[in-house]
């Protein structure tokens, strides 16, 4: 019986981690309508920050809070030198931010020499709860991502900010006849969502090592849960994230693994075929 | 893998007559470090001292770039290491020999084009290099065939490669199995087995010959199974080795995939409950991508390791370490490193045997029976006919002491019979 409690725990971990992820990337696909293909690229960042900060000696906690503000920043000065030029060319915007990702990956795999590097957790081992053995780290990364979800709802729906945001979002040109600055407001966005990716980024490289490629791998998922979802929403994203994480890691358990990415592909799209706007299909934010 | 043609630099970075400038390119600044110098251009390295008789022409074709870029940047250190040994000491048959680079960039359909240059413009003598099996299924054709140019695969692999003028320096799969099975069912006493594996040629081949070897010992193989490259959770594998009540996980899953398998193998408890895990690619550079914790009590067998106790290869090892001090890329087995340094050994040796004459036949007959007395490991010989050598194979353990990882050599065996061809 413990196993099987700590296998499903271990899936409701990941599905955690697919969430952390899609979060800035629903959130800048949503609010702003970039599809940031360079999302992957700041997860990595996150986690280098992480790993920086303990090649320097200092603590992983510390690499793991900075790594949210180093992120923003980066996304804010992207989104002023060359994301909002995007803003009229959507497709142009994809690979724009490709290309972003591109060089920002390939300088990462220089300067770890195409290595792997084990990042260790900051909290490490298990811990009993029931004669369970439960992963600590993992834990701590369900309850964040419950904490940030959480966190970033409140923000959106219940503050003024949150509530600009999703006025530009629903009509630019009225809010910027409100006085409200859009532009401000799109870079402040912009930021948001990569300090969201970098979190994720530097609270999953335990689980993963570093390597430029960790972002990639989690990519294509992610876009197909935003996709799954529904762009435009908030709550859809997290849906997908939650379908897609959940599939990713169950279908293994019915199907020969091989066969487990694809059958994720072939069920998301079959969804999506269904119900074209997503699971959430009203712009409700 | 990622794809990585479209990134590379196009400005060619053309040999300097002196090899300082160079030198402290590859060997310090990080960027370079990763291959970035080694353009579409090509590289060469000139022998330092000029010399009556033309230069043998030496081309070496790695993945200098890409995903696989560790192994083939220690490959390329590997092979301006040896090469640099043998000019010193007056070159092969009073010839010296000159190196060329070309980037296979981890992906063949680049390495094709690239190999080519050096056959048709570079006109090298011999090629070494290629590390995955898909690397060496496409640029042995342009390179044995179309080439009609010797050519010298390195890396361990999954064996049943037998092209003519071809020759293989690294451990086979019986190389790797023999030893290592018998020990961990008759010694360790482990008896049920697991077989996960990442999906590609090399982990179904050396599965097959594993599974005769696990089952004439009397062990018994609970479930073979196989997980694209990159996969990030495995709690259905864990579940089987816990249902099936393995006792010896006999890994093939590679990174990025392994990290994750391995953390969480870990965690549900496997090796505490007396669970043993072995992995026949893992050196000592590869227990960095891991914490020391998960790896320790790992059962490896390869060719070398630091540990072995010989003084030719702690000679070695000490002269690498000054021509490449503080390097990311060490002189270990699994990046196909010592089977780079057997590979240009061993075509030293045939030369010297043709005593200068550079043409292929010659070359590859001398091959056939060559031998070199020492190496990484101790010294190797090739089984004529065969394509492949006898070299000295090494079971070790993981050990941990205050967070360092190592490994102790626990059982070899000399001159082990590569059984192919």
């Amino acid at each position: 019986m413990s196993i099987e409690v700590k296998l499903a725990f271990d899936v409701l971990a990941f599905i955690s981690v697919m969430v952390l992820i899609v979060l800035g990337l629903g959130v800048i696909a949503s609010m702003m309508g970039i599809f940031n293909f360079a999302h992957g690229e700041f997860v990595l960042l996150g986690a280098y920050t992480v790993y920086l900060f303990e090649s320097f000696g200092l603590s992983a906690w510390a690499g793991i809070l900075a790594a949210p503000v180093v992120l923003a920043l980066i996304g804010l000065v992207l989104e002023r030198l060359v994301i909002r030029r995007f803003y009229a060319a959507p497709i142009i915007a994809m690979l724009g931010t490709y290309a972003i990702g591109l060089v920002i990956r390939e300088i990462v795999r220089g300067l770890l020499g195409g290595h792997y590097k084990s990042i260790s957790e900051p909290i490490a081992g298990v811990f009993t709860v029931f004669g369970v053995d439960v992963s600590a780290w993992r834990t701590v990364i369900v309850l964040t991502t419950v904490c940030i979800v959480a966190g970033t709802w409140l923000f959106l729906a219940r503050t003024s900010v949150g509530l600009q945001v999703r006025g530009s979002l629903e009509n630019p040109n009225l809010a910027r006849a409100c006085g409200i600055s859009t532009t401000r407001l799109y870079a402040f966005t912009f930021a948001f969502g990569a300090a969201l990716a970098g979190l994720a980024g530097a609270l999953i490289v335990p689980l993963y090592q570093l390597s430029a490629d960790i972002g990639t791998r989690f990519l294509v998922q992610a876009f197909l849960s935003v996709m799954l979802g529904g762009v435009g929403t908030f709550e859809g994203p997290v849906l997908g994230a939650a379908a897609v994480g959940g599939m990713a890691a169950g279908l293994p358990w019915i199907v020969i693994p091989v066969l487990a990415d694809p059958l994720v592909f072939v069920i998301a799209l079959i969804i999506v075929k269904l119900r074209p706007q997503g699971f959430i299909t009203q712009g409700r934010l | 893998m990622t794809d990585d043609q479209s990134h590379r630099p196009h400005h060619p970075v053309p040999g300097r007559p002196s090899g300082l400038g160079r030198r402290r390119l590859i060997g310090t600044s990080a960027l370079s470090a990763a291959g970035w110098i080694a353009g579409g251009g090509g590289w060469m390295l000139a022998p330092k001292r000029a010399s009556a008789a033309d230069p043998i022409k030496m081309g070496i074709a790695t993945d200098i770039t890409g995903a696989i870029a560790p192994g083939g940047n220690a490959n390329w250190q590997v092979a301006q290491f040896t090469v640099e040994q043998i000019n010193k000491a007056g070159g092969i048959a009073g010839r010296q020999i000159e190196l060329f680079l070309e980037d296979t960039a981890s992906d063949p359909k680049v390495a094709v084009g690239n190999v080519r240059k050096l056959i048709q413009e570079r006109k090298c003598n011999v090629v070494l290099g290629g590390i995955t099996s898909a690397m060496r299924q496409a640029i042995k054709d342009p390179i044995v065939n179309r080439g009609r140019t010797l050519y010298i695969y390195p890396q361990l692999y999954e064996g049943q490669e037998c092209t003519k003028h071809l020759y293989c320096t690294g451990p086979t799969p019986a190389q790797q199995c023999d030893k290592l099975i018998p020990y961990l069912i008759k010694t360790v006493g482990k008896k049920r087995f697991a077989m996960p594996s990442a999906n590609y040629v090399w982990p179904q081949l050396l599965n097959k010959y594993a599974r005769k070897v696990i089952e004439a010992n009397g062990g018994e193989v609970v479930f073979e199974e196989y997980y694209p490259l990159d996969q990030a959770e495995y709690s259905a594998t864990i579940g089987k080795i816990r249902d099936g009540k393995v006792d010896c996980v006999f890994n093939t899953v590679i990174p990025p995939g392994l990290q994750p398998f391995v953390k969480q193998l870990y965690e549900s408890g496997f090796q505490k409950n007396g669970g043993v895990l072995s992995c026949v690619y893992y050196d000592e550079n590869l227990l960095n991508y891991h914490p020391a914790q998960e790896m320790e009590g790992l059962y490896s067998c390869l060719d070398y390791f630091l540990s072995v106790d010989d003084p030719f290869s702690k000679q070695l090892q000490a002269d690498y370490a000054k021509k490449f001090p503080d390097t990311k890329y060490p002189f270990t087995a699994g990046s196909a490193s010592t089977g780079m340094y057997r590979g240009i050994k061993f075509y030293e040796a045939a030369v010297k045997a043709t005593n200068g004459d550079l043409s292929r036949d010659a070359v590859s007959a001398a091959m056939d029976k060559g031998k070199i007395e020492q190496g990484p490991g101790g010294g190797a010989e090739m089984v004529p006919g065969k394509m492949h050598c006898k070299m000295n194979m090494y079971v070790a353990q993981c050990k941990v002491d205050a967070g360092k990882t190592r490994y102790d050599v626990i059982e070899s065996q000399k001159m082990v019979d590569p059984k192919e061809c």
